[in-house]
């Protein structure tokens, strides 16, 4: 573990030192005010390297291939820099749909996107697949410093919890108080990790037992310009006596509810949740666990529904923040394997 | 009877690990625990030297087989009433200190069949090295001490999550050493926790602090047990606090048979 300590004139400095010095994945792990009245922060970054330190025999074998891995991997990006260079691939329609198909995206969509891409009239696939994505996407990132009060909802195990901390850590960089809430229904696990979350980010945590003292929470916090995040329990939302317990809570009126899906579920499912999520009424969309997926169906998916997609995840770490996913980023994604494997 | 093995460690060295290693069998003794009191930093073990006592046991007979445990222990009076039994090898003579793997397993084997006592008490060396990983995920419990260093951050964080890797479950309980006060303690172990939650999501137990105290220092200047010399200071109040928490568990965690 690499800790580093910062010396700031106030927190947003401080938060934004630690960022550029020892990227995303840091954390913070003690701060306090300092004398002279900026704050002192100590951050923390894992480190691969102390991994090596102990060596029981039995692993005594994987070192060589550590060194075999290292040369192989050596090898590939070396052939990988010039075979880059001549081949950007070239459009052809039969190769995109197979590519699309391997990706497991929906048929229906593979082959809109397919023939979009075609009438594109561009010679690079990834960028004729990009233009054909451009069409459906609408990104809507969140403008942390501008936003008010977001209602997360989604499946169980979509990672909202681990979303509201992202959010609020993000809140926290553009210099915004927030509260993290866990509505009623949100179980005492969240709240447990929304705690701990909230340690670190130096926010407050609000349970909320039902639709009426979330109001209040909501309308307390929209007063004192406080960024609120509301977690709620897992449900799905094709359900129709689960929605109508979400649309109380929506019915707040002053809260943006923003659906979050997992990268991880079939492509299909997720288009029929987005949409469901779409009719109660979600403004945007975040899509989680993409650095967990090779399979990039349900994120293209979810991306090319009615609701905009705001951001993706790509790290299980709070620190490892909320990116905005463009057409061209995902088309390279859909085509990256397909690019290696010539 | 069942020996509760509790091994001590801390990544870092100088936090204190031996001092405490002896207070805390000097306290579980007074408690009316049998202790032995193992002195596994198989390079430089120097509980005896704490202690201000010629005989060290012979840890190395017991290892090359030529002594049983019970031939092997010495018998330490720490105070009046008060006695643990002490295996150790003398300071400096450097026969462990490359032990093989299997002399270490047979230590461990030596310690959890230990007839006699209730608890096992293992100063382990510092550093995170595989005789240290190992005797530690053996035991039943690990006291991970670290002080408001940074230094001894880092190398406690490492001796957390090598021993996660170890057991894939098991997390030490933090002890935090030389802290101010209180909230000094609180903090130092939060950075630990913090952090290992952050990266390992797993995070240690704060099991307490012991507050900087000058007559620590005094007690290994003058080579007696802290407990019996300045038993009112609070740094010997911490230490049996400490005690009466693992005592507690102990026993509760026999019953349940967890063990």
């Amino acid at each position: 573990m690499r800790l580093r300590t910062f010396l700031a004139k106030d927190m947003k400095e401080a938060l934004a030192t630690v960022r550029a010095d020892m990227g995303p994945d840091a954390v913070i792990i003690a701060s306090e005010k300092s004398k002279t009245g900026g704050v002192m922060v100590r951050a923390a970054l894992d480190t691969p390297e102390m991994e090596a330190a102990p060596a029981p025999p039995e692993q005594m074998a994987v070192v060589t291939d550590i060194d075999s891995a290292f040369h192989s991997g050596m090898l590939k990006r070396l052939r990988g820099g010039s075979a880059e260079k001549k081949n950007a691939l070239a459009f052809d329609r039969a190769e995109l749909l197979g590519a699309l198909g391997k990706h497991r995206l929906p048929e229906g969509l593979a082959h809109a996107l397919a023939e979009a891409a075609s009438k594109a009239q561009l010679t690079d696939m990834t960028l004729a697949l990009a233009s054909a994505l451009d069409k459906r996407m609408r990104p809507y990132p969140i403008d942390f410093s501008a936003a008010n009060a977001l209602l997360l909802v989604g499946p169980n195990g979509a990672g909202k919890t681990a979303v509201a901390a992202k959010i609020a850590a993000h809140a926290r960089l553009a210099g915004r108080r927030t509260t993290l809430v866990a509505s009623d229904s949100a179980g005492a696990g969240a709240v447990a990790r929304l705690e701990t979350f909230a340690k670190h980010l130096d926010s407050a945590v609000t349970v909320a037992e039902n639709a009426a003292e979330l109001n209040k929470l909501v309308s307390d916090c929209l007063s004192k310009k406080t960024f609120v995040i509301v977690d709620t329990a897992g449900f799905d939302p094709r359900d129709a006596r689960a929605r109508t317990a979400f649309i109380a809570l929506a019915q707040t009126g002053k809260l943006e509810t923003v659906g979050v899906v997992s990268a991880l579920s079939d492509a299909e499912e997720v288009s029929e949740i987005v949409e469901a999520l779409g009719t109660m009424g979600a403004k945007r969309l975040i899509v989680t666990g993409v650095d967990l997926t090779r399979r990039m169906g349900a994120i293209t998916a979810a991306a090319c529904q009615s609701v905009p997609i705001a951001h993706v995840t790509q790290s299980p770490f709070v620190a490892g923040g909320l990116e905005s996913p463009t057409s061209l980023s995902l088309a390279r994604l859909l085509l990256d394997e397909q690019r290696s494997a010539q | 009877m069942t020996t509760h093995i509790t091994a001590i460690g801390s990544g870092k060295g100088g936090t204190g690990k031996t001092l405490i290693s002896v207070s805390l069998a000097h306290a579980l003794a007074h408690q009316g625990e049998r202790v032995l009191l193992c002195d596994a930093d198989l390079g430089l073990a120097n509980a005896a030297v704490h202690l201000g006592i010629q005989e060290t046991g012979d840890l190395a007979g017991l290892l090359a087989g030529t002594k049983t445990l019970k031939e092997a222990v010495v018998r330490v009076a720490s105070g009046p009433h008060v006695s643990f039994d002490l295996l150790a090898a003398p300071s400096g003579s450097a026969a462990l200190a490359n032990a093989s793997e299997a002399q270490i397993q047979k230590l461990i084997a030596a310690l959890e069949s230990a007839q006699g006592y209730n608890r096992v008490l293992v100063d382990l060396g510092a550093g995170v090295d595989n005789s240290v990983l190992t005797v530690a995920a053996r035991a039943d419990e690990t006291l991970l001490v670290l002080t408001p260093d940074p230094a001894s951050l880092t190398d406690a964080y490492a001796f957390a999550k090598l021993l996660l890797r170890r057991t894939t479950t098991r997390m030490p309980q933090a002890l935090v050493n030389m802290a101010l006060n209180a909230t000094e303690g609180r903090r130092v172990a939060d950075a630990l926790i913090g952090s290992a939650n952050a990266f390992l999501k797993a995070a240690p137990d704060y099991l307490g602090y012991i507050p900087f105290d000058t007559r620590v220092t005094d007690a290994v200047r003058r080579q007696g047990p802290l407990l019996s010399l300045y038993p009112q200071s609070p740094a010997s109040a911490a230490i049996e606090g400490i005690a009466r928490k693992l005592h507690g568990a102990g026993p509760a965690i026999a019953v349940a048979g967890l063990r």
